[in-house]
C-alpha cells in the first residue's frame, strides 16, 4: 500500500473498498469490458468498410439485426441472473413465427375463421407464455437444471414445428403472405417503420441522399423501437423495483432469498414466461416485415442470446448483470455478424470465430469483475 | 425476579427412536445475554430448531409473555419477535448492503412488486440501524461480499432487530471468524444487550467468548440440562467442565493418556 491514511481517521475494513475515485468506480461496473469491445468494433468497421456500414442503409440494416439479438439476449440475461438457462429460445422463435404464419395464411384453428394480425399474435404469444410457464413449473417443480429442461423443448418445439408445418401447409416454409403491415396498424407496429423523424432530419441536413437527389432511407425497422422498450423495461424492472431485487437474490443465493420470504419459484417461471415473450416479439416483427416463416427460422439463437448477455457482462453463476452491458453486446455482436455485407474482402464465417474468442475473453474477464466487486475477499 | 421473555418448560423432541431433547426448561430474559453451551450433540441445534419454528416439539411448552405459543414454520416464530441469525446468515454476497437489509421487505411506492424501490430512504435506515450497533458503513451499496464476516453479522443482526426481533438467536457466531471479528461480533453483541429491549440467546462452543459477555448460562448435554446458572453463580466452577459434558477436566487427561 502506497498510501496511508491519516492517523486520525483509523482504517476500517469498510473503508477498503473506499479507496479509489471516480475512474476506479466506474472501472469496477460490469458493463465496462462490453463497452471498450463495442467501441473497439465500431472503429474497426468504419474504417474497414469505408463508413458504409454506418450511411444511412448500413444503420438501418445494422441496427435491424441488433435489435433481433438484444430482444432475446434481454430476455436470456434476466434468466442468467436468476441463475437460469433457456435453451428453447430459438426453437421458441420458429414455433411463434410458424404458429402466426400459419394462422395468417389457413385461419384460426377449430374453424375460428380468418385471422387478423393481431389475433394471430396473441393467440400465438398465449401458446409461448404457456409453454414458458410449463418449462419454468417443470424447471421449479423437478428441481432439474433448466439446461437439460429447456434442451428438450429446443429438440421437442423444433421438431413440433416442422411437423405441423407439413402436417397443415405441406412444405415448411411460407412466402407471399398479403403485405399485412400496409392495411393492419398492428401488424406495421411489428413489421414496420419507426423513428422516420430521424432520416428525415438527415436528408433536411443534407445527407441521406440517393441517386435520384431524393431521401433515401424513410426510417429504422420496428423492432429497433422493441428492442428500446424491452430494454428500458427491463432495466427500470430490474434496478429499480421489488421484482428486480428479487430476481438478483434469486441468482446470487437462492436459499437466503426463500428464507427472506422472496417468491423464488415465481421469479423463476416468471422469468421463463419473459424469455418466451421476447423470442414471441422477435418472431412477430420477422413475420410481418418480411411476410414470410420459415421452420429454420431462429436456428441456434439461443446460444448467441446466452453469448451476448455474457458478453454483457452478466456471471454465468447468476446474481449479477447489467442491462446496459447486453446492450453494448448485442451492438457488437449485431456489427460482426453484418460486417461481411460491408466488407465484401472478408469471409462471413470470421462472425463465428470473433464470437468464440470474445466469448472466452469475456468469462474471463467477468470472473475478474466478479471478484473486483466483492473486493477480492 | 422480572417474569421471563421466553419460558421453556419440559421440553422433548423425538425422531423416531432417537430423543433429541429430554425434558428442557430455560428462563430467557430481557436485556440479557444467555448462553446455551454443550458439546456436539448435546441438542443445542434442536432447540434452536424448535425455538425458530423449523421443527416442532413432541411434548413441553415454550411461552412467550406468559403466553403458550405454537410455531407450525419459520414464519410463525418471526412474526412472534424471534429473530434467529444462522450461520450461513442468509445474505446475498453479490448484492449491496441495503438490498440484503431489506430483502423480501423491500420499501416502495406503487403497485405490489412491480413498485418503485425506495432506495434512499431504505439507504437511511440501513445506515443508521448499522451504525446504533456500531458499524458506519460509508456506502450502504457496496456489495455485501465486500464485509468482513463479523460486518456481516452485524448486518444479519441489525436486520433482525429492525424487522422486529424480541428475541435474537445466535447460532455459532464466533466460528468461522478471526479474532479481530470475533471482537467485533462480541461487541455487537453487547450493544445489542444495552438496548435492554432484546434478549439474546448465544449458542456457542467457546466457553471464553461465553464468560465475556453472558449473563446466564445453560449447559446441554445428551439432550439435557447438566447445569445452569447467572454469571456471578458460576464464578467458581470450572465451564470447561460443563461443556465437556460435566466430567472433570482430569478425567479426560487421563483418558487420553490411555488412548
Amino acid at each position: 500500500m502506497a498510501a496511508q491514511p491519516s492517523l486520525s481517521v483509523p482504517r476500517r475494513e469498510a473503508d477498503r473498498l473506499a479507496a479509489g475515485g471516480r475512474l476506479a468506480t466506474l472501472a469496477r461496473r460490469p458493463e465496462v469490458g462490453a463497452f471498450v469491445v463495442m467501441v473497439v468494433v465500431v472503429v474497426a468497421i468504419a474504417v474497414a468498410s469505408n463508413g458504409q456500414a454506418f450511411n444511412a442503409l448500413g444503420l438501418k440494416n445494422n441496427l435491424s439485426i441488433i435489435a433481433q439479438f438484444g430482444i432475446i439476449a434481454i430476455g436470456a440475461t434476466l434468466l442468467m441472473i436468476a441463475r437460469e438457462y433457456d435453451l428453447s429460445i430459438g426453437s421458441m422463435i420458429g414455433f411463434a413465427g410458424m404458429s402466426m404464419a400459419m394462422m395468417l395464411k389457413w385461419g384460426l384453428p377449430f374453424g375460428l375463421g380468418p385471422a387478423t394480425p393481431a389475433s394471430a399474435f396473441f393467440l400465438t404469444l398465449a401458446m409461448t407464455l404457456a409453454l414458458g410457464w410449463l418449462i419454468g413449473t417443470i424447471v421449479v417443480r423437478s428441481g432439474l437444471s433448466s439446461f437439460i429442461v429447456t434442451l428438450s423443448f429446443l429438440f421437442f418445439l423444433r421438431g413440433l414445428t416442422e411437423v405441423c408445418f407439413r402436417e397443415i401447409n405441406g412444405s415448411t416454409q411460407i412466402s407471399g403472405l398479403p403485405d399485412f403491415k400496409e392495411t393492419s396498424t398492428f401488424a406495421y407496429i411489428f413489421g414496420g417503420e419507426t423513428f422516420g423523424w430521424f432520416y428525415d432530419l438527415w436528408f433536411l441536413l443534407g445527407g441521406n441522399v440517393n441517386r435520384a437527389g431524393n431521401q433515401w432511407v424513410t426510417g429504422f425497422d420496428a423492432r429497433v423501437a422493441w428492442w428500446i422498450v424491452v430494454a428500458l423495461l427491463a432495466w427500470l424492472v430490474l434496478s429499480r423495483t421489488q421484482v428486480g431485487n428479487w430476481i438478483y437474490a434469486t441468482g446470487d443465493n437462492r436459499e437466503a432469498a426463500r428464507a427472506n420470504g422472496v417468491p423464488v419459484d415465481k421469479v423463476r417461471i416468471g422469468l421463463f414466461m419473459v424469455s418466451a415473450l421476447c423470442a414471441t416479439i422477435f418472431a412477430a416483427c420477422q413475420v410481418f416485415e418480411t411476410n414470410t416463416a420459415d421452420a429454420a427460422k431462429g436456428n441456434l439463437k439461443e446460444l448467441e442470446a446466452i453469448a451476448i448477455a455474457v458478453v454483457g457482462g452478466t456471471l454465468m453463476t447468476g446474481g449479477y448483470g447489467s442491462i446496459l452491458g447486453v446492450v453494448f453486446g448485442a451492438v457488437t455482436f449485431g456489427l460482426v455478424a453484418n460486417a461481411v455485407f460491408f466488407i465484401p474482402a472478408i469471409d462471413g464465417s470470421y462472425y463465428r470465430v470473433f464470437v468464440g474468442v470474445v466469448l472466452l475473453a469475456a468469462v474471463f474477464l467477468n470472473e475478474r469483475v466478479r471478484k473486483r466487486i466483492t473486493g477480492g475477499l | 425476579m422480572a417474569e421471563p421473555l421466553i419460558r421453556i418448560e419440559g421440553l422433548v423432541k423425538r425422531f423416531g427412536p432417537f430423543t433429541a431433547l429430554d425434558g428442557v426448561d430455560i428462563d430467557i430474559y430481557r436485556g440479557e445475554v444467555h448462553a446455551l453451551l454443550g458439546d456436539n450433540g448435546a441438542g443445542k441445534s434442536t432447540l434452536i430448531k424448535i425455538l425458530s419454528g423449523v421443527h416442532q416439539p413432541t411434548a413441553g411448552r415454550i411461552l412467550i409473555e406468559g403466553k403458550e405459543v405454537h410455531f407450525r414454520s419459520p414464519r410463525d416464530a418471526t412474526a412472534a419477535g424471534i429473530g434467529t441469525v444462522y450461520q450461513d446468515l442468509a445474505l446475498n454476497p453479490l448484492m449491496s448492503v441495503t438490498r440484503n437489509f431489506f430483502l423480501g421487505r423491500e420499501l416502495y411506492r406503487g403497485p405490489p412488486a412491480f413498485g418503485l424501490l425506495d432506495m434512499k430512504t431504505m439507504d437511511a435506515i440501513t445506515r443508521e440501524e448499522m451504525r446504533k450497533i456500531g458499524i458506519d458503513i460509508a456506502d450502504p451499496s457496496q456489495a455485501v461480499g465486500t464485509l468482513s464476516g463479523g460486518q456481516r453479522q452485524t448486518l444479519a443482526i441489525a436486520r433482525a432487530i429492525h424487522f422486529g426481533a424480541k428475541v435474537l438467536i445466535l447460532d455459532e457466531p464466533t466460528s468461522a471468524l478471526g479474532q479481530k471479528q470475533q471482537m467485533e461480533v462480541l461487541k455487537t453483541i453487547v450493544r445489542v444487550r444495552r438496548r435492554g429491549d432484546v434478549a439474546i440467546v448465544l449458542i456457542t462452543h467457546n466457553e471464553v467468548h461465553a464468560k465475556l459477555v453472558a449473563d446466564r448460562f445453560t449447559f446441554l448435554a445428551l439432550g439435557q440440562v447438566i447445569g445452569r446458572g447467572t454469571r456471578s453463580d458460576l464464578e467458581h466452577e470450572d465451564i470447561r467442565d460443563l461443556m465437556a459434558g460435566g466430567r472433570p477436566i482430569g478425567d479426560l487427561a487421563r483418558e487420553l493418556a490411555a488412548a
